[in-house]
């Protein structure tokens, strides 16, 4: 993906302000291109004088942000106790065999990219799939399918 | 001391220590032991490793009142808090009690190292470190000997990671304790490593391109509490306890640094002693406990298996190996023949008693004794040098630093280590120089100027301190002038003088307005103040001292007006190839050196010297801190130290001079030297207790750095100190004249292609190029695209380069770095143009 340098620098300036600035330029950036790239990084850590090794260090910390492209939809499906025990991971079976991905991958047309996370701290809507910041509770097989199907004709696909 | 001491109670033991002692230091100075790992006494502490957890409690007090709420026997109520603290965080409070061998406290750091144990392979037995590991001690001293952790839940991580050309990284053995990131950030001034990841994944990565390409790399490995970090010198060298520990300086650079040469016996030598390392020796007021990687890495010249080993003499036109006796017999009809028409070149390379028995012997003879190292100012470090006690580790606010004329990054990386510490502390550094350089970043004023104008620009700042009329043409406007009142407001100047662009004319100028600087200041004559030259050679001050003075700019009319010459410890005619013409012919000349130089190969007599690991002897540094190294490892063949030889030499002429040992030598210097009266080989040896602690049976504490109690050296008085009424007359700069071509500007690269660098091949991958630097408007108007080949003309000859371009640096100015091959002696204007 080419990514016009002054188009990033852009972004860096409207957050930059000083050195504590780093993880909010970051943010704005991963919101944009959905990843933090390379010429990113490096922009951001002389645009705000912070060490590259320190720039590198926050983006690998924190999970917001990722070094790889990810798709246009990150679904995260929670393996908490609560959506374990309520049937999470046959969700995370079926997406995977219908995206033939695994979780932490992305589809190769960048459409899709599969999560597992921890705990989302709703425990009693369980299980639950968060598609882009849009929780959906009490999942089941079906209406994991449902939603899918939704995705894939938004996009077309089908 | 006018801190404010707080009092607190450490295991019953009473404690006062000043204001904002962390709780672990406070300890460690009423001599009680807390184990830490991320904790390290010269950068700010962060609580990671958990291994300092304490019991603490203070004072209660009455919530209305404030009170301190006393028991039935008088004594203050204690509370304890909670839960277990990071001593290494906490700083001290009035009333304090801190208990560090309580049941609770004790349980707490087994837990802690229970869990560093988790993820760490145990390998000691083929662990670099093992032996002097500060994980391998504390866990014998404080861990519970066995593990409930189940042997296949271990992480596996990579063990040969090659963080840099020198530095070998082990992930498995990392215990995340954060000193080497903490240390390049804070230290080294250099933040190229971190962290990436997090919780059990987290690793040490490193982002300078090449990779941990920092000039301070090797401390890390000092500073590793555990065999994470090695160097590819001493990888899988040797055992820690197998090797001999002999205190040496430091013959890179003029800063200095006390070393600690660890040696072995080995089969594979002949059962011969070898350095299989080399660590810093603690001295806070020259290197700390630090060195830099040129010191740590370049030692392999000093044993080289292409050293001279046997006297050679010229026979037939040939160099034949012939016995001492012959050879000095030889070299001393020769020399006596000369009559008065001898010369000596020397360099600052050798020992103090080398050049004064040299200087001793050419004033015997009536020749003349010549310093090889074309700087000027030695005499001017004499009057107002630092004065005794500086130490530039305790430079701070109120104080200024003002360095021209060098980049002391790449001329000696300690120094500017120390200065950009002082920076950081809050002196004000002012940094003049015809480029940018690294020191720039911490500068709070920089002063740019046109090479050629560098004393012009010194005597501009005279002018704006003195106001002086006869000055006035020298005036100039901002930023000289903010700097200049920045140096005149300061309570403490210390003057860096380099000699990067000048000739020796304009060195003697340059020099001069510094002194001048100083005394206009009155910073002279006392602590913290004065003038230091950046030598080009380690012990320059030293010949100085001696007697020896530069040939001021015409070595090659000294030379031809020679009937003899001697020459020790340089390589003229590998520097300046020029030079051999003047040194051909049938002028006899004998040539003292370590190794077959172009010199050498013109000699008529070549002698063998041993290097500073195989005698002992005197350095005096850049600071004028006279300091001694000792033998460390038996000599090599039949060679022998320079002063001997020099001895010999003059036996053999009729001379006497003392052939006993170098410390009656030195007596003889104490003697005729008035600033060295006061010295001699055992007050060399003195050495006090110095903080922080390291090298003892605590290295968690303060590293693998060794302790010094081999001397921490005398520092000489300026002759300011007695002498207040000094009056230093400074001198116009030569005038500037226009000529065509480029200037050409020899600079200073750390990483040289010189003789003493070369044979440590593990420094290869990082010396540096020879290409030619240019501005980025001359490479445009030359054609040159980044990369391209040009053709250097100078002195007659052609040179193919390399040609880059960069931001900063001057038009009309090509740099290239002394000692790659391609020998300059002076800047000088030459004809650049693209290869065809």
């Amino acid at each position: 993906m080419q990514i016009p340098v002054s188009e990033i620098h852009e972004i860096i300036d409207r957050e930059a302000d000083d050195e504590g600035s780093i993880i909010s330029a970051l943010e704005k950036v991963q919101q944009h291109y959905r990843y933090l790239p390379k010429e990113a990084l490096i922009l951001a850590s002389q645009r705000l004088g912070v060490p590259l090794s320190q720039a590198y260090a926050v983006a690998t910390f924190y999970n917001a942000f990722s070094l790889k492209p990810k798709g246009k939809y990150c679904l995260q499906i929670c393996m908490g106790t609560a959506c374990h025990v309520r049937g999470s991971p046959q969700l995370l079976d079926q997406m995977e065999t219908k995206f033939n991905i695994k979780a932490g991958e992305t589809t190769p047309d960048h459409l899709f990219t599969l999560e597992t996370v921890n705990c989302l701290g709703a425990c009693a809507l369980g299980p639950i799939v968060v598609v882009n910041d849009e929780y959906s509770g009490q999942m089941t097989v079906q209406k994991s399918d449902a939603l899918m199907k939704r995705l894939i004709r938004k996009e077309g696909l089908d | 001391m006018s801190e404010e001491l707080v009092r607190l109670k450490i295991d019953d033991i009473d404690v006062r220590v000043p204001k904002g002692t962390k709780v672990v230091d406070a300890a460690k100075q009423a001599g009680i032991d807390i184990p830490v790992f991320c904790h390290h006494p010269k950068i700010e502490s962060v609580g990671m490793c958990r291994m300092c957890l304490v019991e603490i409690g203070t004072p209660k007090r009455d919530r209305s009142t404030g009170e301190k709420l006393l028991d039935e026997g008088g004594q203050p109520q204690i509370e304890f808090w909670p839960k277990l603290e990071t001593s290494c965080t906490t700083p001290v409070s009035e009333g304090m009690v801190v208990k560090v061998s309580s049941e609770k406290a004790i349980e707490g750091r087994k837990q802690i190292l229970e869990f560093l144990l988790t993820s760490h392979p145990l390998d000691c037995p083929i662990c670099d470190k093992g032996g002097e590991c500060s994980l391998q001690d504390l866990v014998m001293e404080h861990g519970s000997g066995e593990s409930r952790f189940l042997l296949e839940d271990k992480k596996h991580q990579d063990k040969h990671v090659q963080l840099g050309d020198l530095i070998v990284l082990d992930r498995e053995r990392c215990i995340q304790c954060a000193r080497c990131i903490r240390f390049q950030k804070e230290v080294a001034g250099d933040p190229v490593l971190a962290f990436a990841e997090r919780g059990r994944n987290i690793e040490i990565v490193t982002f300078s391109d090449p990779g941990f390409n920092s000039y301070f790399s090797g401390n890390t490995t000092d500073i590793c509490p555990v065999g994470a970090l090695t160097t590819v010198d001493f990888r899988f060298g040797a055992r820690s306890w197998e090797m001999d520990a002999t205190a040496s300086i430091c013959t890179h650079c003029p800063v200095g640094c006390n070393l600690m040469l660890n040696t072995r016996r080995e089969a594979r030598a002949n059962g011969r002693q070898v350095i299989k390392r080399v660590m810093p020796r603690q001295n806070e007021q020259v290197n700390e406990i630090w060195i830099c990687d040129k010191g740590r890495f370049a030692h392999h010249f000093a044993t080289s298996e292409e050293r001279l080993t046997k006297p050679l003499v010229r026979i037939d036109g040939k160099l034949i190996e012939t016995s001492w006796k012959k050879a000095l017999e030889h070299a001393a009809e020769g020399l006596k023949a000369a009559g008065e028409g001898v010369v000596g070149l020397a360099s600052g390379r050798v020992s103090n008693e080398d050049l004064f028995n040299f200087h001793t012997l050419l004033k015997s003879v009536g020749g003349r004794a010549i310093l090889s190292d074309s700087q000027a100012g030695g005499e001017l470090v004499q009057q107002v040098g630092v004065g005794k006690g500086t130490d530039l580790g305790a430079l701070g606010a109120g104080d200024a630093i003002l360095v021209i004329a060098s980049d002391l990054h790449e001329e000696a990386p300690i120094w500017w280590q120390r200065v950009m510490g002082a920076a950081k502390r809050g002196a004000t550094l002012v940094v003049a120089n015809a480029r940018k350089t690294r020191l720039d970043d911490y500068a709070g004023h920089v002063v740019r100027y046109r090479y050629q104008e560098a004393a012009r620009t010194g005597l501009g700042l005279l002018q704006a301190i003195t106001g002086a009329k006869d000055l006035s043409k020298f005036a100039s406007d901002e930023p000289l002038k903010s700097a200049a009142k920045a140096l005149t407001e300061a309570e403490n100047l210390v003057i860096f003088c380099g000699v990067e662009g000048l000739t020796y004319a304009e060195s003697k100028s340059l020099s001069d307005v510094c002194a001048a600087i100083l005394v206009e200041t009155k910073n002279v004559g006392r602590a913290q103040n004065g003038l230091i030259a950046v030598w080009p050679k380690n012990n320059t001050q030293g010949a100085w001292d001696m007697g020896l003075r530069p040939a001021e700019g015409d070595l090659e009319k000294a030379f031809a007006d020679a009937k003899a010459v001697y020459i020790m410890a340089v390589d003229p005619v590998g520097d300046d190839p020029s030079l051999a013409e003047s040194l051909e012919g049938d002028r006899f000349l004998v040539v003292q050196e370590l190794f077959m130089t172009p010199t050498a190969e013109l000699a008529d007599v070549v002698l063998p010297a041993q290097s500073f690991v195989e005698r002992e002897g005197t350095f005096t540094s850049g600071e004028r801190r006279v300091q001694r190294f000792y033998p460390a490892v038996k000599a090599l063949g039949e060679t022998k130290a320079d002063w001997r030889i020099i001895t010999s030499l003059a036996a053999s002429l009729g001379i006497e001079l003392e052939d006993s040992s170098a410390a009656a030598v030195f007596l003889q210097i104490a003697e005729e030297t008035e600033a060295y009266a006061e010295i001699n080989y055992q007050s060399l040896a003195e050495f006090e207790e110095q903080w922080p602690p390291v090298g003892e049976e605590d290295l968690y504490y303060g590293g693998t750095t060794f302790k010094n109690r081999q001397g921490l050296g005398v520092q000489v008085a300026p002759a300011a100190e007695q002498d207040q009424s000094l009056k230093i007359q400074w001198s116009a700069p030569p005038e500037f004249k226009g000529k065509k071509g480029y200037l050409l500007v020899p600079v200073v690269e750390l990483y040289n292609r010189g003789a003493t660098v070369m044979p440590s091949e593990n420094l290869h991958p990082r010396l540096a190029s020879p290409v030619l630097w240019m501005s980025l408007k001359d490479a445009k108007s030359i054609g040159v695209i980044q990369g391209a080949q040009v053709e250097l003309l100078l002195d007659g000859r052609t040179e193919e380069l390399q040609a880059i371009a960069e931001e900063g640096i001057p038009e009309g100015v090509v740099l290239l770095g002394r000692g790659l091959g391609v020998p300059i002696a002076e800047p000088q204007y030459v004809e650049v143009r693209l290869k065809a």
